[in-house]
């Protein structure tokens, strides 16, 4: 196998006296789709937040493509290749899926401020390129239909696809998906697997994600990590992990 | 209903959606221009006030209304682009050099008030403001060998190659020609990606940084761009005055800029049209309603910012959107006619955001 894409070496994080995120350690090889499971307040969001940059972790190194990303702000990430979405959706509620989907093409404007003041031809190539990205995405996820609506008007499923497809717009080379489900029907639920495996094959890109329905993580990924109080338990392949005793005990109890 | 049909992308960043927009802008165009032949003096003079107003309204709706900030200081960049623009023309510098050294010099107050706040919002943002506003006003107070302090300084005429611009119609067209190009600077800005990106700053921070979006850098410039505008509109409001002292721009200027774009409209260009209007026309208003109160209520020194908070909190409480928002509204009626739903309209709660990363 080649090289990983993305690993933690004994990654920490704590609030206060609670270890959200303890001693982890894990790689996430090119291709995959990797699940992280682990019962409420396990740090699998945790866990996210600190590969995004939005916490610091306390101690240990996240190395993503050969480069350490621990100490690096955590508007730089978009630009490396890692894009994610929200568990509750963090979408641009005034603003169309269109322009939200433009946003993510927004680590890869080469226009300054004075050009864009005027909008000279070099921007307006530069919009038609974007929107060309952008529409290759809404084909994917099937989001025509929406193109000009506000979010705050559009049903939640559909927010879910939508932050979905602005992550997919920067055009990443690791996605992270935090609990794509929730919030959905079961026939949702059924698309989420598919359009995981167009994610993961069309565009090549590595999917990480948290998720809490098994049906659908042992549909989808092909290693899958549990977590539980912080610390990982086991990483295996779905159905091993389904067995293992260590997790029943982690999510039933002794 | 109009329904355009798009067949190019090229569509969706044109400033003209269709035909029609353009024949009622065109039509809008040929009448502001045409004003001045339809127009005696004092409705010319205060039709330029207008514009000046907007210009001002725009820099501050790119503030408030589409990065999400809030600023109650704005009449410093006022004071700022009026005073810096005197100061250009008394030793001699040209009309249109002096307007451009204003707005820069603004941009960088603005920068400089911008940066130490990077992390405020909200109340704690306003009051930030509001204390740099008071900065300079006592920086403009006693800075008197700049700024003549109390005494005030006077305006030069304002001239351009020679010719004279202090008429009531050359500087209409003074006025005209700089809310013009402000506002198709603002257009082009908004439809571009550091536009965007200002939106998605005022829609959620944590997603916009993940998105690779700068935040420092995009809240530095939006307040430099908001404080550039309204230093341009301070050089021409300095023309209008004709004679500048520290009592022009106080408290009350700020909260009339603030009123401007929340009456107007937030997060609409054409809000800060419709909200300079008002303005404009709100102290004719007041004038004529102190005729109709009892005396003892009419002389209460405090009765114009009292009128100006109450319009606020009204607003903010009844028509969220401002007069723009109204606008539509009324439009929307129109164009469905026998079919609209008031519920169409109806303000959502949204139960969604329970576990917001901060």
């Amino acid at each position: 196998m080649s090289e990983a894409l993305l690993s933690t070496h004994s990654l920490s994080l704590s609030f206060g006296g609670v270890r959200a995120v303890d001693d982890v350690s894990f790689e996430v090889m090119p291709g995959e789709v990797f699940s992280i499971i682990g019962p409420n307040g396990a740090g699998k969001t945790s866990l996210f937040n600190l590969i995004s940059r939005l916490y610091d972790a306390d101690s240990g190194d996240i190395v993503f493509d050969g480069q350490k990303i621990s100490d690096i702000p955590a508007h730089r990430i978009a630009e490396l290749g890692i894009a994610r979405t929200f568990q509750n959706t963090e979408l641009f509620e005034h603003e169309t899926v269109l322009r939200n989907m433009l946003i993510g093409r927004h680590v890869h404007s080469r226009t300054n401020l004075f050009s864009e003041l005027l909008f000279l031809p070099s921007v307006a190539r530069q919009e038609l390129a974007f929107r060309q990205v952008v529409e290759d995405v809404i084909d994917l996820l099937d989001l025509q239909s929406y193109r000009d609506q506000v979010i705050g008007s559009l049903p939640y499923g559909v927010r879910k696809m939508v932050e979905v497809a602005r992550a997919l717009c920067i055009q990443p080379k690791l996605l992270l998906l935090d609990e794509p489900s929730s919030g959905l029907n079961p026939e949702e639920t059924e698309d989420v697997s598919h359009w995981i495996e167009d994610v993961s094959q069309d565009y090549g890109a590595t999917v990480i994600m948290v998720e809490h329905d098994m049906s659908l993580v042992a549909r989808a990924s092909s290693r899958v990590m549990a977590v539980a109080d912080g610390a990982v338990v086991a990483i295996g392949a779905p159905q091993d992990i389904q067995n293992h005793p260590e997790v029943r005990r982690a999510y039933l109890g002794d | 209903m109009r329904f355009v049909l798009k067949t190019r992308y090229q569509q969706d960043i044109n400033l003209f959606l269709h035909n029609g927009q353009r024949f009622w802008y065109a039509l809008l165009a040929l009448s502001v221009l045409a004003a001045p032949w339809f127009l005696d003096r004092f409705f010319l003079g205060e039709l330029s006030l207008v514009f000046i107003y907007a210009i001002a309204g725009i820099g501050l709706m790119l503030l408030v209304g589409y990065t999400g900030l809030v600023s109650l200081g704005h009449a410093a960049f006022l004071a700022i682009g009026a005073y810096t623009h005197t100061w250009c023309l008394q030793r001699g510098v040209p009309l249109p050099l002096s307007i451009l050294f204003a707005g820069l010099l603004s941009a960088v107050a603005g920068i400089m008030i911008g940066r130490p706040t990077l992390r405020m919002t909200g109340i704690y943002l306003a009051i930030a403001t509001l204390a740099f506003a008071i900065v300079v006003e006592q920086l403009i107070a006693h800075w008197e060998s700049v700024t003549g302090g109390y005494r005030g300084i006077v305006v030069p005429k304002p001239e351009l190659f020679g010719y004279s611009l202090s008429g009531s119609w050359p500087f209409y067209y003074l006025c005209l020609a700089c809310v013009t190009g402000c506002l198709f600077l603002a257009l082009n800005l908004l439809r571009s990606p550091t536009g965007r990106a200002l939106a998605a700053i005022r829609d959620s921070e944590i997603s916009a940084q993940s998105m690779g979006i700068n935040l420092a850098n995009a809240k530095s410039t939006a307040f430099a761009i908001s404080a550039a505008f309204t230093g341009v509109a301070g050089a021409l409001f300095a023309h209008k005055l004709g004679y500048l002292s520290p009592d022009a721009f106080t408290l009350l200027t700020s909260i009339q800029l603030l009123l401007m774009v929340v009456v107007g409209g937030l997060g609409s260009l054409h809000g800060v049209f419709f909200g300079a209007i008002f303005i404009v026309l709100l102290p004719q208003l007041l004038a004529i309603s102190r005729d109709l109160l009892p005396a003892a209520v009419a002389q209460l020194p405090g009765l114009e910012p009292g009128v100006f908070g109450l319009i606020l909190v009204l607003v903010l409480i009844y028509e969220p959107l401002g007069m723009y928002g109204r606008w539509l509204k009324i439009r929307q009626y129109f164009s469905e006619f026998p079919l609209y739903r008031k519920s169409t309209h109806k303000r959502q709660k949204s139960y969604l955001r329970t576990e917001r990363v901060r």
